[in-house]
């Protein structure tokens, strides 16, 4: 445990000095907001409306790939990946170290991406922004996690911008599905489905679980 | 006597078709300073990486004090020296040393990093980014990480590459130190000067296989043509 707020400690530090991460999240989730708005036509009609959870959870998707990306390749600086892996500990905690900072790093890009959103798709966030920001945090963990634990896998490969969306998009499918539904429901100012919350919970602890135990393997050579 | 430490036993290795350690066989007493000696290629960093725990054998055994490389007993004993300083540049050289200090989780690790930091004689340069530093002062930083846990055991890989002779012969008079201190060093290296003044037992490898091992004092002439024969003999 002490090892992960280690890891937590770490990780955002290096990101509130150099920002490189939360930049390029941010501004690529922007762009995306804008392209989607461009592209649909007529401005903010019902049916667009009717589509902004799924275009929000694809921005969300893109923008986490690129900060997911770069949670290891910094690792590869001076072989700190090594330093890391010697630590004396389950090497599950260094997993929960970083999807951690990941989901920080990632919660302060949604949160202005999802403001943005609002503004450009006509959509009243505000009263009902807890439940809002509870089921994106139960989105993004299992996100986080699924992302983090191949982005480990990828920084070890030659094609690693290229392998970590051909690893993570097919495992979140359960995931989104859930989190867009779930998201659909409370803008259209209708009662979340419970089967969509559950679907969330259940994702989310086997994604942690599997990558936790099987995270051991992953730093070896 | 001295006990044994470190005990290979049929020790290989293999990535996809390469071999790179083929059926090695060590015995490491606690105490000792290990040479490794041997081309590029020849298995060295593999086998380090292998005691550290960074590489699981693809066959064979290799145990520290009885407990397989990989497991956290193990790890707990060893510090690691790499090629790399496994630094980070974003970082000052106090908060890479608290970080590692809080990895081996360290009771204290502001007071360890400053002990170390006092030790290198790198206090007044603690709070500066890593990214600054010269190649020396920064493998000055990566030995004190390497020793923030206080190990018994300690792996270096090519510590004397790009250091100039003067950080060369400073590095090798703080690897003394701590060989004269009872730690157990094992030291990958192509310096075959500094090997013969630190090393008390060579190993010189060959594609995988041990082509020399030889215990006692060397004068750096003989280990030279040991190192030289050994690899025009080897296959």
């Amino acid at each position: 445990m002490r090892v992960a707020a280690a890891i937590f400690w770490k990780d955002l530090l290096i990101e509130w000095r150099s920002r490189d991460r939360v930049v390029a999240m941010l501004l690529f989730s922007l762009l995306t907001v804008m392209v989607f708005h461009f592209s649909l036509p007529g401005g903010a009609t019902a049916k667009t409306q009717a589509m902004a959870p799924g275009l929000l959870w694809i921005a969300y998707v893109f923008s986490a790939l690129f900060g997911l990306g770069r949670s290891f390749s910094l690792e590869l600086e001076n072989d700190a990946l090594s330093g890391l892996a010697l630590a004396p500990t389950d090497r599950g905690w260094i997993l929960l170290g970083k999807v951690s900072a990941n989901l920080v790093i990632l919660g302060v890009a949604q949160a202005v991406t999802a403001l943005v959103f609002a503004l450009v798709f006509d959509l009243t966030l505000l009263p009902v922004a807890p439940a809002f920001a509870g089921i994106v945090l139960l989105g993004s963990l299992g996100l986080c996690t699924v992302g983090t634990f191949f982005s480990a896998i990828a920084v070890q490969t030659r094609f690693r911008e290229v392998m970590l969306p051909l690893l993570l998009l097919p495992v979140l499918w359960p995931l989104l599905l859930a989190a867009v539904r779930a998201t659909s429901a409370l803008l259209a100012g209708e009662e979340v489905p419970s089967e969509a919350i559950q679907l969330l919970i259940v994702s989310d602890a086997t994604y942690l679980i599997v990558s936790f135990l099987s995270f051991d393997f992953i730093l070896d050579d | 006597m001295s006990r044994a430490l470190i005990e290979a036993r049929g020790l290989c290795k293999r990535f996809g078709h390469v071999e790179a350690l083929a059926g090695l066989d060590l015995t490491l007493n606690a105490g000792e300073c290990l040479a490794l000696l041997g081309p590029n290629g020849a298995g060295k960093s593999t086998l380090l990486r292998i005691i550290a725990g960074l590489a699981r054998p693809s066959d064979g055994s290799l145990s520290i004090d009885g407990a397989a490389a990989h497991e956290r007993t193990a790890r707990r004993r060893i510090g690691y020296i790499g090629h790399a300083s496994l630094l980070y540049p974003e970082l000052s050289a106090r908060e890479n040393l608290i970080f590692a200090g809080r990895l081996y989780e360290v009771a204290d690790p502001h007071g360890r990093a400053d002990q170390l930091l006092s030790e290198e004689g790198l206090g007044d340069v603690g709070q500066r980014p890593v990214s600054g530093f010269s190649r020396g002062m920064a493998q000055r930083i990566a030995i004190a990480r390497g020793l923030v846990h206080e190990p018994d055991v300690l792996l270096l890989d090519e510590p004397f590459t790009g250091l100039d002779r003067r950080a060369a012969r400073r590095l090798e008079n703080r690897l003394d130190a701590l060989r004269q201190t009872g730690h157990t060093l094992i030291l990958v290296t192509h310096d075959v000067a500094s090997a013969a003044r630190l090393a008390q037992h060579v190993l010189v490898l060959s594609e995988g296989r041990t082509v020399h091992e030889s215990r006692g004092p060397l004068e750096p002439e003989a280990l030279e043509r040991i190192y030289v024969d050994a690899l025009e003999d080897a296959p």
